[in-house]
């Protein structure tokens, strides 16, 4: 073969040749030309291949003018890009990461998104989902709850929990999966929304039991789904999007929002240097359009889109997070939790995880204070040693204690390290406590 | 008549593949026909390989970052790439498609560009400019190769019992070139192929694939085993990956991906992405060295190996078994070959001696002008494809929502794709053409069954 030279059409007799014996009919396309180059847009983002792609392609078609450059990184490295002089020629910051635009809203790294945002709500429920500013805007939401598996929940007699109380049922021992608060990233929300509901104390004593009867998954929000099925996890804590895409493939799972929910929005923001900032917009106002959230639902996504009126267009049976809050639910307060967020995380683990070793200890503490109340025995003392936390629901909001945590977001500190061993020794105090109680009773 | 005779070839150059003492469990085979079917692993996998098997599916999905990152198992990106994860050009394990129109980016294709000659190894020689593959892609500060589009143009053939089929062919136009004119070169176009079953065509002896191509056939179908550097032994072997069968191995065909499509190095391939041309991407920040550790490569590996195959659906209904006989007598099965057994495989004994049905022969075939790309990779020359599994086939739509087809997705449907066989294959054609609309239904039934 000769060597090709693309941009030369290939001749009608070629085509004919290659053809060959079938009778051919050969009608040419006329060719369209190349316009000018599109402008790059550059968008930074979290989000997983599937999500990337559609959008990138969707856009595309939308906008032909501009040409999507997306960048990917994880929050955290996001932030550090982002706070560089120049930005790093970023246009749009695009994640489910509400810290992150906190964040950079706080050192003045965004300016106002300014495009039309009429139709999209900026509360749901108790959680305000855009900036008041209008610095960052919600593009999709995420639903907090459980996975399951029916034939497992029947087999172990236990109904459909409606809400977190219900997970705390002895039966269920082993069989929840539960992603590890200090390692998976959607998971300290979990924890606040029980703390948020039920209050400090009691939510703190519902999670050490919970915790109890749980098995961790410390990596991959989509591994708590695959942890649930026959022989192993009945009923797992996740986001709903990762279940939602494993039943749409044909997992046999099932997904139940809880009473009292919570939900984590994505944000889209223009970043303060753009330098494509018509184009930036462009993007947004694309994501935020009826076509843009509509994508949402595609199988292999399936967020909650932001816009309402785009609800009456899904699949029968999608979750309508703006119907369940006006219903009651969602009334978590994003917001009031932020803050406290990694001091929550960093808190259960020390109080009932402590590494592999140390949940499978905690785990076995649990195995026997149930055993012994179902022969009838008075624990609530024992219940109360591993289910108190180490401080306050008001010293965990000290300014000063929380500017810590906030920067381990970002880093480690030593003045960090000498407070978390210093929960960790209280609950390995109580820990041996209740193991000797417990010894003590002959349980 | 031609055609019994023919059957009788087909049957009798098959039987010695069927006698071979094989497992006799199904392992390799998942009964799932969901939008998953090409992204379960084997049965019986053990807690430690089911581990294995996630991390480096991990890695297959997760996207690459710009060095430095806090991450640095997954930073390394570029300087020049095509596309941040493996998947986007794999979607689903399964087929990328081409662009639909000349505005629509390459999100699952890509161009393989190379001048006349041969690398020292009897490898193309790459463009001295632009490389082995167009990048259209580059991290900051980098200019990236520019745009690869498509148009198409568009002819027709009639059936004989009258029936009209729209064909379409693909026509590269590059755009916003980064680095100047491409002067004279050669070009290909590939979509990304389905990563499912590929430790079992790994697994089939290279003795095999000899014998097959050594076999006598009618129809003037010949096929040959391509000959291709290993990087890791050092030598000539036969080639089984890729469109062309350009690949040794997996473990080759991963770290060339790595560094092709991504940008990220690994022990096989040390070195960036970057011609003596490209300055600021020699100049560019690297995430380490390599950017792939070993063992990141060894999981992706058994990953792939890993993968197993869908069942066929419906084997046993009337219209099918009609369509699997016409398949032979068809010639179909002299390249698409229905059963092959898998030799011992040193490190995955999971993939020894299976009897698997992978509708390929692992050669590369002469089909014809229409589908050349005229851009030789080893001794397969630009007329010569590798036979394409066809296992899994039928699934394709539920997994990837289109049934696009042939090395550059020119092909909308099955059909059209047995259309633009030609060369060695143009007997086949040419007996489809002329089939009755009944048997060619039950043709396509049985594609639909695998
Ligand atoms: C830009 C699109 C693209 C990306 C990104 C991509 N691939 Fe591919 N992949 C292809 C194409 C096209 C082929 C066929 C290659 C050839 O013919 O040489 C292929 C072939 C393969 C094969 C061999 C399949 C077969 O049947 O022979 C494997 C395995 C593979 N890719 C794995 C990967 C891995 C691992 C990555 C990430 C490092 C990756 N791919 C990224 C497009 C892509
Ligand atoms: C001479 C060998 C040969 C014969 C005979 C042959 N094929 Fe193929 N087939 C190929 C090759 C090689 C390709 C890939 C061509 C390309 O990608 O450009 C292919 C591609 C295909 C594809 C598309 C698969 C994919 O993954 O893109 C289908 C479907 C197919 N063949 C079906 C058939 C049927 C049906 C027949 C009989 C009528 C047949 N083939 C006969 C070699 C052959």
């Amino acid at each position: 073969m000769g060597v090709a030279t693309p941009d030369v059409l290939p001749g009608r007799r070629r085509v004919l040749a290659a053809l060959g014996g079938g009778a051919l009919l050969c009608g040419l396309a006329p060719l369209a030309r190349a316009q000018a180059a599109p402008s790059p847009v550059v968008v930074l983002t979290s989000y997983p291949e599937e999500m990337m792609s559609r959008f990138e392609a969707a856009f595309e078609r939308a906008h032909p003018q501009y040409r999507l450059q997306l960048r990917w990184r994880r929050p955290s490295d996001a932030l550090t890009d982002l706070l560089k002089p120049g930005q790093d020629g970023v246009d749009v910051y695009w994640a489910a990461s509400p810290r992150t635009f906190e964040r950079l809203k706080e050192t003045k790294a965004l300016q106002t998104l300014g495009i039309d945002l009429s139709g999209l709500p900026a509360k749901l429920g108790g959680t305000r989902i855009s900036d008041v500013d209008g610095l960052f805007v919600a593009t999709e939401l995420a639903g907090y709850g459980y996975v399951y598996a029916p034939a497992e929940l029947a087999r172990l007699g236990v109904p459909v929990p409606q809400d977190w109380r219900d997970l705390a049922d002895p039966r269920l021992a082993g069989r929840i999966a539960l992603p590890d608060p200090s390692r998976v990233g959607f998971a300290p929300v979990l924890v606040d929304i029980v703390l948020q509901a039920y209050g400090w104390e009691a939510g703190w004593a519902l999670w050490s039991e919970i915790a109890g009867l749980s098995t961790l998954i410390r990596s991959g929000g989509g591994r708590v789904a695959e942890e649930v099925g026959p022989g192993r996890a009945a009923i797992g804590l996740s986001i709903d999007f990762f279940v939602a895409a494993a039943i749409a493939g044909g997992a046999p799972l099932r997904f139940a929002y809880p009473l009292h929910g919570g939900i984590n929005p994505a944000h889209v923001a223009l970043t303060a240097g753009a330098p494509n900032p018509a184009g930036g917009r462009a993007f947004a106002a694309f994501l935020l359009s009826e076509e843009g959230q509509r994508l949402l639902a595609a199988e292999d996504i399936r967020k909650l889109p932001v816009r309402p009126s785009v609800y009456a267009t899904l699949p029968a049976g999608y979750h309508d997070p703006f119907a369940a809050a006006a219903a009651g639910g969602y009334a978590y307060d994003n917001e009031a939790g932020r803050a406290r967020l990694t001091l929550v995380a960093t808190l259960f683990a020390q109080m009932f995880i402590q590494g592999e070793q140390g949940h499978e200890r905690y785990v076995a503490l649990w195995s026997r204070i149930h055993a012994a109340e179902r022969a009838g025995r008075d624990l609530r003392q024992i219940r109360a040693l591993l289910g108190t936390p180490p401080l306050s629901e008001r010293a965990a909001a000290d300014p000063a204690l929380l500017a810590l945590f906030r920067e381990r977001f970002e880093g480690e500190s030593a003045e960090l390290e000498r407070i978390e061993v210093g929960w960790q020794w209280e609950a390995v105090k109580a820990w041996g406590e209740a193991e000797r109680r417990l010894a003590a009773l002959g349980a | 008549m031609r055609r019994a005779a023919f059957l009788a070839g087909a049957g009798l150059c098959l039987l010695p593949w069927l006698a071979l003492p094989v497992a006799a469990d199904e392992a390799h085979l998942v009964r799932d026909a969901s939008r998953e079917a090409y992204s379960l692993p084997f049965a019986g996998l053990g807690e430690y390989e089911l581990e294995r098997f996630r991390r480096g599916r991990g890695l297959f999905r997760q996207a690459w970052e710009v060095a430095p990152a806090r991450d640095e198992d997954s930073d390394g990106l570029g300087p020049l790439y095509n596309r941040l994860t493996c998947a986007g050009c794999h979607p689903g394990n399964g087929r990328g498609r081409a662009p639909q129109g000349p505005d629509e980016r390459m999100q699952s294709m890509l161009v393989r560009l190379s001048v006349e000659g041969r690398d020292p190894h009897g490898g193309p020689l790459p463009h001295p400019v632009y490389g082995e593959q167009f990048n259209e892609e580059a991290i900051p500060g980098v200019p990236g190769e520019g745009r690869a589009a498509v148009e198409w143009t568009y002819s027709e053939v009639v059936l004989a019992d009258g029936e009209r089929v729209e064909l379409r062919r693909p026509r590269l136009v590059f755009k916003e070139l980064g680095y100047g004119p491409l002067g004279r070169f050669m070009h290909s176009m590939r979509v990304g192929p389905p990563v499912f079953g590929l430790g079992l065509l790994e697994a089939v002896p290279q003795a095999t694939l000899e014998a097959l191509a050594a076999e006598a056939k009618p129809d003037g179908v010949r096929g040959r085993v391509n000959r291709v550097w290993s990087v890791e032994r050092g030598e000539t072997v036969a080639g089984r990956f890729g469109l062309k069968a350009n690949a040794p191995d997996l473990r080759q065909q991963i770290a060339s991906a790595m560094l092709g499509d991504l940008g990220i190095t690994t022990t096989l391939f040390p070195a960036q992405n970057c011609t003596p041309a490209q300055t600021a991407c020699r100049a560019a920040p690297d995430g380490g060295q390599p950017e792939l550790m070993n063992a990141q490569l060894g999981d992706l590996e058994f990953y792939f190996a890993h993968l197993a195959v869908p069942a066929r659906r419906d084997a046993d209904a009337p219209q099918v078994r009609q369509g699997e006989a016409l398949f032979g007598a068809l010639g179909c099965a002299l390249c698409h070959r229905p059963a092959l057994t898998t030799g011992a495989h040193e490190r995955f004994p999971r993939l020894s001696k299976r009897r698997i049905e992978p509708y390929t022969d692992l050669l590369v075939h002469d089909m014809g002008e229409g589908l050349a790309d005229g851009r030789p990779d080893y001794l397969a020359g630009g007329r010569e494809w590798r036979t394409p599994p066809l296992w899994g086939l039928g699934l394709l739509e539920r997994v990837n929502g289109h049934g696009e087809l042939l090395h550059d997705g020119r092909a909308r449907n099955v059909l059209e794709a047995v259309l633009w066989h030609g060369g060695e294959a143009q007997a086949a054609r040419d007996r489809v053409i002329r089939l009755p609309r009944a048997e060619r239904e039950a043709l396509l039934a049985f594609l639909r069954s695998l």
